[in-house]
């Protein structure tokens, strides 16, 4: 464990005192007011569409329809089915018709209200399935059988497999919608100029992708458009890339003015990108003595009316946790489904959480009709330090059984047999990555500037974006060890595409490893180079120590070393810049390959009461065990699995984003409820610290893996405590009550 | 709309501000007095991320319009922030891992304190005392280790 110093400068001291400003504090001179007309059906055509009156309202600088922008094919994915205003029809209610820029919001009010608008309704398909059927109304047009993508893995020999196995559990198992629950409201202030381009202050996570994305909507170089991120108030997927960002560009450029669009929380909530709900037809055939012979599975991802980042979490369903348990032969199918609904996106943990939710229940009714404790059946199938996954995974270190071990005696495990009535003790299991190779097929890795300056302070700049995980405080932490310096004087710097280095972006659980390597090779570098002008300035017995350079009894401070680099260099600034580029390999066509640098796992134990009369689930414990390589900020690395367990429990217990026929259910804090402070039990937590020969100083991701095996313990320890196995989520009070009757 | 003029006294200041009697105090203090400490989260009582002080008492201030906060002292984060003993919190919450994105934090902050000054408010636990506040990054176990910590360094007494 590296040791705490000094209180850092970066982003913690400034929120507790409520003086960071983001998005929601920020204002430009002559910012006009934006709001847009939506679609109120599912599947329409639009027959009609006058703003004329619309745009006659005082105070109102713009009104746009699909007239007024371009129409090219652009999307955050290969799968380009965006637009920046519905043309001839719209797909899912919240679709975007129109926006107004105006001086006030009275004014954007009243301009919204006079929008005339007259619509055909189609037939429209809010299940997954329903919309594969052949006779499915066409949501895009071209889209086979409304399925994007069809996802197909292979490996083995499964009809063997079958034919061996002495017992099979299988399933049918459903995660639901789930608002992200940001606290600050999406939002963006858009401001063009001839000469700048577009500038967009939007709390993307991803804002080169974000660019990317933006800049061919609009036809523009990327280099037109520039991302500036301010603090983030919470995202968890759900501010990666965002229609709003495109439309209030649109009203800047038309309009020449900066404008502000901030949503409300109810218009955040009904038109909300909210994790893409799975289902799952799963089974699992194991040997006598519990060896897992294979595993087969079918999942139905619901994208919505539009690909957003569905694609990626159905990939991560399919697959990744074959790389937690040898399962023998394996076969993935999934179908990634339009419907018209509102797109779907990536939440904490996608994909993979899921999927545990339903592996994991699977095998704790494997190891009941085994007769063997669910943990032993656990350890009995794990994947191991030195192996290479059946995908492809290259595990340099792996201490699962560790985890698997700590866990059983930090929860009190053997407990489980002895527990009172109604309570129960569920173990489950994760794997994930640090970074992701095909995020961005053309290169993954990370760059980092580093500079010292004229006052001695050493600055940072990455691309990768701090979203109150703790990036800052890592990276100074990192650069600390390595230069020998105080954390105090080490300023991390990032969130501007303008300014910055080009970065992947915070998510596939990237930004300690990642950039965390790149920090790291900065820190060397500066060092080598501190080092050579020490020698050059004082001879060869100056030597660069402790953050000081000593020569002859002297020491001299950062602050003498920058004044002798600027008077050596033209008054230029000592700065270093180092890209690190992980030694991963791009997955082929069938999802093989090594895609991370390492591999983080985890094992948990939940712990709950389930009261029979009422089906309510009341969390007694939690235990949370993770191989993370080297825990390089213990403080936020323990509130980062606080507060996915936080989150977790939520959904399994709480959370559901009804959207029924298109229609959001319960868009409010009130009727969506998410955790409080006393639905949280005690987190007890544990970290099995073995360094990892490719993450900086040993470090592997934490971000996700700490949401991953929530569902599934939760899940495990109400089958344990009700004899009642629950497969749809959440497992709230009503539904396990209903379980219990039945 | 009911146009008037206003009389907020506000982190110890008077405020003359106009506008509609009805707006929420919220937009006052962030829009009027450019106080952007105190964050609009719901806009209807929910979140608690716009909770200041309202003669000592934690208030949503989404909810309260702002004429009926005339003749009352208001407090946001702004000024408990310059108070010699809110240092303590604050550096107990940094050192708890109290806050990560920070969006709830002044919020927070702001029921905390009021708390650690009158702990007969919300039934006396300190979890209750947050039942106002959400919070979706920390999963409060930090907050409250801060609240405990600050106590306990008073040698469990009241501060």
């Amino acid at each position: 464990m590296i040791q705490t110093q000094k209180k850092s400068k970066n982003d913690l001291a400034a929120k507790v005192t409520g003086n960071t400003r983001y998005l929601h504090d920020m204002n430009l001179p002559g910012q006009l007011v934006g709001g847009t007309f939506r679609s109120p059906y599912p599947h329409a055509r639009i027959t009609r569409l006058d703003v004329s009156k619309a745009r006659a309202v005082k105070g109102v600088a713009a009104v746009l329809t699909a007239e007024d922008v371009p129409h090219l094919e652009f999307g955050p994915t290969k799968y380009k089915d965006w637009n920046i205003l519905a043309k001839d029809k719209v797909l899912f209610i919240g679709d975007e018709i129109a926006v107004v820029a105006a001086e006030t919001r009275e004014a954007v009010d009243k301009a919204l209200s006079l929008i005339e608008v007259e619509f055909e309704q189609l037939p429209a398909i809010f299940d997954p399935e329903d919309s594969l059927q052949e006779d499915a109304v066409e949501i895009h047009p071209g889209v086979e059988r409304n399925r994007p993508m069809h996802v197909l893995v292979n490996r083995g020999d499964m009809d063997q497999a079958k034919q061996e196995a002495h017992i099979v559990r299988s399933g049918r198992y459903h995660s639901n919608r789930i608002y992200q629950g940001h606290m600050e409201p999406v939002g963006v202030l858009a401001s063009w100029s001839d000469e700048e381009g577009l500038t967009l202050w939007a709390a993307s996570h991803i804002p080169y992708r974000a660019r990317e994305t933006y800049a061919a909507g609009f036809g523009l170089p990327e280099d037109k458009v520039r991302i500036i991120v301010p603090p983030i108030g919470g995202s968890f997927g759900s501010k990666y890339v965002l229609k709003l960002h495109v439309t209030s560009a649109a009203l800047s450029m038309k309009t020449g003015r900066p404008v502000k669009m901030i949503l409300d929380r109810s218009e955040d909530m009904l038109t909300a990108h909210p994790r893409v709900p799975l289902t799952y037809d799963i089974e699992i055939g194991a040997a006598a003595d519990g060896t897992f012979l294979y595993k087969e599975l079918t999942v139905y991802g619901d994208a919505g009316a539009r690909i957003y980042w569905s694609p990626n979490v159905l990939a991560t369903a399919c697959t990744r946790t074959d790389c937690i348990y040898n399962f023998g032969a394996i076969k993935a199918e999934g179908h990634l489904c339009y419907t018209n609904s509102s797109p779907t996106t990536c939440m904490r943990g996608f994909g993979n959480a899921e999927t545990l939710f339903a592996v994991e229940s699977v095998i704790d009714e494997l190891a009941l009709g085994l007769g063997m404790d669910p943990a032993d059946l656990r350890m009995k199938n794990i994947v191991k330090q030195g192996e290479t996954t059946v995908h492809g995974y290259k595990l340099d270190t792996c201490n699962l059984d560790l985890c698997i071990d700590k866990a059983k005696e930090i929860s009190g495990w053997e407990r489980r047999n002895e527990l009172p009535a109604n309570r129960g003790l569920g173990m489950a299991l994760a794997n994930h990555v640090s970074g992701f190779r095909a995020i961005d097929p053309r290169f993954d890795g990370s760059t980092a500037i580093m500079r010292i300056n004229l006052d001695g302070e050493l600055e940072i700049e990455t691309g990768e974006i701090e979203l109150g995980q703790g990036m800052s405080v890592t990276y100074a932490r990192i650069a600390a060890q390595i230069l020998g310096i105080p954390e105090g004087g080490i300023i991390v710097k990032s969130g501007d595409t303008g300014r910055y280095p080009f970065g992947i972006g915070t998510l596939a659980s990237r930004s300690t490893v990642m950039g965390g390597n790149a920090v790291m090779k900065a820190s060397q570098e500066m060092q080598r180079q501190i080092q050579a002008l020490a020698t050059q300035v004082h001879g060869e017995g100056a030597e660069f120590r402790d953050g000081q350079v000593h020569s002859d009894g002297k020491a001299f401070t950062l602050k003498d070393i920058s004044a002798w680099y600027r008077a050596r260099h033209a008054g230029e600034e000592f700065k270093v810049k180092e890209t690190y580029v992980p030694d991963t390999e791009m997955p082929d066509a069938t999802y093989f390959g090594n895609p991370s640098p390492n591999y983080p796992f985890a094992a948990h134990v939940a712990e709950v009461e389930v009261d029979p009369d009422t089906g309510r689930t009341r969390m007694i414990g939690y235990w949370a065990v993770h191989d993370s390589g080297t825990i390089i900020h213990e403080t936020m690395a323990k509130g980062q699995v606080i507060g996915a367990v936080a989150q977790g429990i939520g959904w399994v217990l709480m959370e559901d984003f009804q959207v029924e026929e298109g229609v959001v259910r319960n868009p409010s804090m009130m009727d969506y409820r998410m955790p409080g402070a006393h639905d949280i039990p005690h987190v007890d937590i544990a970290f099995i610290q073995e360094p990892d020969p490719n993450g900086p100083m040993g470090a592997k991701s934490l971000g996700e893996v700490a949401l991953d095996p929530v569902p599934g313990a939760i899940a495990n320890a109400i089958a344990h405590a009700t004899g009642k196995r629950g497969t749809r989520l959440p497992l709230s009070a009503e539904r396990v009550w209903n379980m219990l009757q039945s | 709309m009911h146009e008037h003029q206003l009389n907020l006294t506000i982190n110890g200041c008077e405020n003359k501000v106009s506008g509609d009697v009805t707006q929420p105090l919220a937009d006052v203090i962030r829009e009027k007095l450019g106080l952007t400490g105190t964050k609009i989260g719901c806009r209807t009582g929910e979140c608690g991320a716009c909770t200041v002080l309202i003669d000592g008492k934690p208030v949503v201030s989404c909810l309260v319009p702002a004429a009926s906060a005339e003749g009352h002292d208001v407090v946001t984060i702004e000024e408990l922030s310059q108070k010699d003993d809110f240092q303590r919190l604050v550096q107990s919450m940094l050192e708890t891992g109290g806050v990560q994105c920070g969006f709830c934090t002044p919020g927070i902050m702001v029921t905390l304190w009021a708390w650690l000054q009158d702990r007969s408010l919300f039934g006396g636990d300190i979890s209750s005392a947050l039942k106002n506040n959400l919070c979706r990054c920390t999963g409060y176990q930090s907050i409250i280790a801060a609240v405990e910590q600050v106590i306990a360094e008073e040698g469990g007494t009241r501060i």
